[in-house]
């Protein structure tokens, strides 16, 4: 794990505007492994390029605990160090990560104008790599004892559970995953799967070979209770028998698909499909001119980070053709 | 202002990370408390913050009050520390 130094970094070389506003060439809104690629493509063709990232740098891929389906890593690689890679090569192109968050997205006299936490920024183009985070069950009991029994990160809050019980709550990828990195803690997981097993056949084979873990495949997550303080057990139902089946458990940890980031953006000209991801055109552009999307919250996104990845490079090109069309 | 800083962390904690980095950026000082290389001190943590999560921060001011922040929350922390 390296410490950075330079997260708070002047801003990138920027341009006066007539009006004496700053002109940014592209400033990308998160800094996870989409902006991050997009950031070493356009930061090695000059054009200047800030990362504005509310959250962790390396967006979700961060909290993974292991990745071992990301190509060049033939042993796989912790999401923690995969991230810190990504922002060492932009950085060393000269990518420049700021630490904030973006409230609106308007288009000013040929320009993209962010409404900040820090005040107004003007880009010649920006790039909205927000990715996406997980989603909640919606069940009783989910708030109350949020983060005082369920949690959504593993790789933060496993190490309270040391020789406990625990439940996890999913079939995919990410639950499986996330499983398997807890009974470094917990003694015991039921992991409540309500369908099937939708994870790769790797990941299934060591949940297989695992004894720390025990799968409910079928069965449905209802409700969690607790005595007001300390969670205690997860209501679940049989979804073939009907049977109503008690887990008791000291916490429950929840991976159940992901949602787009994109709450920020639904006062804008920005277009979204029917499940809230963001239309964009074949050359990743928005509805909102010189707006591009890429990564997990664009629509069609296939939620992998070595597709984020690429679509950042991509999207980096479009770009580049973009501001020498219209700024050149 | 901050007279002390501590915070608890795990290794694998990518919001842990973000507090030190930005805290470092700040230029500030922290005690650091891993609960992976003193899993002891994790009831330590929870009965600070009343969560079982991490990052930690607890931010001593000149008065010896105590402000308990958790998460990567700059809201919360740059006014904590500054």
């Amino acid at each position: 794990m390296q410490e950075s130094t330079a997260t708070q970094s002047e801003p990138a070389v920027q341009t006066n505007t007539p009006s004496g506003s700053k002109v940014t060439d592209l400033i990308t809104i998160g800094a996870g492994p989409t902006a991050l690629a997009a950031a070493i493509y356009t930061t090695r063709e000059d054009i200047e390029t800030i990362l504005y990232e509310k959250g962790v740098i390396g967006g979700l891929a961060a909290t993974t605990d292991w990745v071992d389906n990301y190509p060049g890593f033939p042993d796989g690689i912790s999401g923690l160090d995969l991230s810190e890679n990504l922002r060492k090569q932009a950085e060393r192109f000269g990518a420049k990560i700021e630490l904030g968050e973006v409230l609106n997205i308007t288009s000013e006299d040929g320009l993209v104008k962010l409404s900040t936490t820090d005040g107004d920024r003007y880009a010649k183009a920006v790039l909205i790599a927000t990715g996406s985070d997980y989603k909640k069950l919606g069940i009783p009991g989910e708030d109350t004892y949020y983060a005082r029994g369920v949690h959504y990160c593993a790789t933060c809050d496993g190490a309270f559970y040391r020789d406990k019980k625990l439940v996890v709550v999913g079939g995919g990828n990410s639950a499986v995953q996330e499983a398997l990195f807890l009974t470094r803690f917990a003694n015991h997981i039921d992991l409540l799967v309500r369908s099937e097993l939708r994870a790769s056949e790797v990941l299934i084979h060591q949940l297989e070979k695992n004894d720390k873990i025990t799968v409910h495949l079928g069965v449905t997550t209802d409700e969690i209770i607790g005595d007001g303080t300390k969670l205690e057990k997860v209501i679940g139902t049989n979804s073939q028998t009907g049977e109503k089946q008690e887990f008791v458990t000291d916490g429950v940890f929840v991976f159940i698909g992901l949602k787009p980031t994109t709450e920020f953006l639904h006062s804008t000209a920005i277009e979204f499909d029917e499940i809230g991801f963001i239309k964009t055109d074949d050359g990743l552009q928005t509805t909102l001119p010189g707006v591009f999307a890429a990564g997990d919250v664009r629509s069609g996104a296939t939620m992998q980070i070595a597709s984020a990845v690429g679509e950042g490079a991509t999207a980096a090109l479009r770009i580049r053709e973009y501001i020498e069309q219209h700024h050149m | 202002m901050a007279k002390d800083i501590t915070i608890y962390t795990t290794n694998t904690c990518a919001y842990c990370v973000m507090v030190k980095k930005w805290l470092g950026a700040k230029g500030f000082t922290y005690n650091e408390v891993n609960l992976d290389q003193q899993p002891e001190r994790a009831q330590e943590a929870l009965a600070i913050s009343g969560q079982l999560a991490v990052p930690v921060t607890v931010v001593t001011k000149e008065d010896d009050s105590q402000e308990v922040i958790v998460g990567y929350n700059l809201a919360k922390l740059a006014p904590a520390v500054a």
